[in-house]
């Protein structure tokens, strides 16, 4: 076919066709009776405190910054690997394989640094950390 | 290059032109839909539940039908039919969204996967690229999920899911371009192609058998990706009750159990196709079955690994979790990407 991503154009429509269909379905089956207290959000069955709309520490900020490094690096090495082959039978390993070992290297350096300043790991809260100085 | 399945259904109708690729691509897109939506409908509420039931030691269902195997009726028609309750505050378009942007990325992901007998619907070059852009949008409805729920599980699950699929994402890709430095292409059938070369011993030179470490290392960052043991801490149901999708019931809770069945076997599709030789029996010469029995075999395979996995493997701490991930993964696969690129060009 010409053209391949007419195809995939058309799971597309076929995966968002099939979730709509389901729920079209359903709602056409299901009872709605609504009561008091049924709506209220799970909370083991306790009466729920406050809302989730807070300032709340995501623990892991440092890694998603990383992420973002190494995810343009995964984009910058998949070309590489395609024509790898072909590159060092033309050019020999010298012009193929060095300059990626460096590019990978400068990376490797920065995710050495985060490592050493604690950047790649659960942040435990001060209280967290003060709690367990003080049972061992 | 074979012929994609939109092909041979439009050349079927005798249409050609444009008006044969739209309408071969749709019917190839519906039978292709249905077909992962049977296996689902098959793992979910039957083959997952026996399982479990042989891993510890119980009979599971059996009253319904042959096997019990009716029960996917009855469940369906059941879940289907359950009353759908939004709770107190809950952030709108987007609660309704994630149900939709979790079912409908994991079934896309199956546009490019080659699944033997010219079952294939389209074969673009930059096939590999395409099929884990497309899985990882499933981390957004994760997102949306957990966010919108407005419940504090909810909360703590979808940080945790996304905190596990950053972890994981960069090592699942660094050991698949590790496999693409051997084929030379991101094309499906390029990479399946590849793999059908005689290795020794009458063996094929399927990826797995060409570099064990890299299969090893791929196997266990899709455990993560697809959140089964021992990472699946997203949903803990011992710590967060079921995380993300806690507020989730009736029909929205079913497209949620859908996606992720979705994204396990995509995930089995894509260790199928890329370290597996495809839709190919691992011998030279000797086929056997057809070319779709194989790919058949090769999904549930991994679905029964994921299974396996989540009736042995206790779960990982969400601290623990992130160390692996960066420390040991993410070294680990670029170790195995520089190793393969000097071996491959010492060899070449």
């Amino acid at each position: 076919m010409s053209n391949p991503w007419i195809a995939i154009g058309a799971l597309t429509l076929v995966s968002i066709i099939i979730p709509v269909s389901m729920v079209v379905v359903s709602a056409l089956l299901r009872p709605s009776v609504p009561e008091q207290g049924k709506t209220a959000v799970y909370e083991s069955g306790e009466v729920p405190t406050g809302d989730t709309r807070i300032r709340f520490n995501i623990q892991y900020y440092m890694v998603a910054l990383l992420f973002v490094v190494f995810d343009i690096e995964t984009v910058l090495i998949f070309p590489w690997t395609v024509i790898y082959r072909d590159g060092v039978q033309q050019f020999g390993m010298a012009q193929t394989l060095v300059p990626m070992l460096v590019f990978i290297g400068v990376l490797v350096v920065g995710l050495a640094w985060a490592w050493r300043n604690g950047a790649v790991q659960w942040v435990k809260s001060t209280r967290a950390r003060d709690t367990a100085g003080s049972t061992e | 290059m074979a012929s994609t399945l939109p092909d041979t259904i439009s050349s079927l109708f005798g249409l050609g032109g444009l008006v044969g690729d739209v309408v071969g691509s749709l019917v190839g897109a519906v039978l292709v839909g249905s077909l992962m939506l049977t296996m689902t409908a098959l793992a979910g509420p039957w083959a997952k539940r026996k399982i479990t039931a042989a891993f510890t030691d119980r009979i599971a269902v059996n009253r319904v039908g042959p096997f019990g195997l009716l029960i996917i009726v009855a469940d369906a028609v059941r879940l289907l039919s359950k009353e759908l309750i939004v709770p107190e505050d809950v952030d709108r378009p987007a609660w309704d969204l994630a149900p939709f942007v979790l079912a409908s990325s994991a079934l896309l992901g199956f546009a490019v996967i080659p699944m033997g007998n010219g079952i294939q619907l389209a074969d673009p070059e930059v096939g590999l690229a395409y099929v884990f852009a497309v899985a990882s949008i499933a981390s957004v409805g994760l997102v949306m999920a957990g966010y919108a729920s407005n419940n504090k599980f909810s909360l703590l699950g979808g940080l945790r899911a996304v905190a596990q699929n950053l972890a994981y994402e960069i090592p699942l890709v660094i050991t698949a371009a590790s496999v693409v430095i051997f084929a030379g292409t991101l094309q499906m059938s390029g990479i399946v192609e590849a793999q059908t070369a005689a290795l020794g011993f009458g063996l094929k030179s399927w990826y797995a058998f060409v570099n064990p470490f890299a299969f090893l290392l791929f196997l266990v960052a899709n455990l993560a990706e697809v959140g089964r043991n021992p990472f699946d801490t997203p949903e803990a149901p011992t710590e967060i009750v079921a995380g993300y999708q806690t507020e989730y019931s009736s029909v929205y809770f079913v497209l949620m159990y859908l996606g992720e069945f979705l994204h396990i076997f995509l995930g089995g599709a894509i260790i199928a196709t890329v370290f597996l030789g495809g839709p190919t029996s691992p011998f030279v010469g000797v086929e056997i079955l057809p070319g779709f029995l194989w790919f058949v075999v090769k999904i549930w395979a991994v679905f029964l690994f994921t299974q396996w996995m989540r009736s042995a493997i206790p779960r990982v701490r969400i601290d623990q979790l992130i160390e692996i991930g960066w420390k040991g993964m993410l070294v680990l696969s670029f170790a195995n990407l520089v190793l393969t690129a000097v071996i491959v060009g010492v060899i070449a």
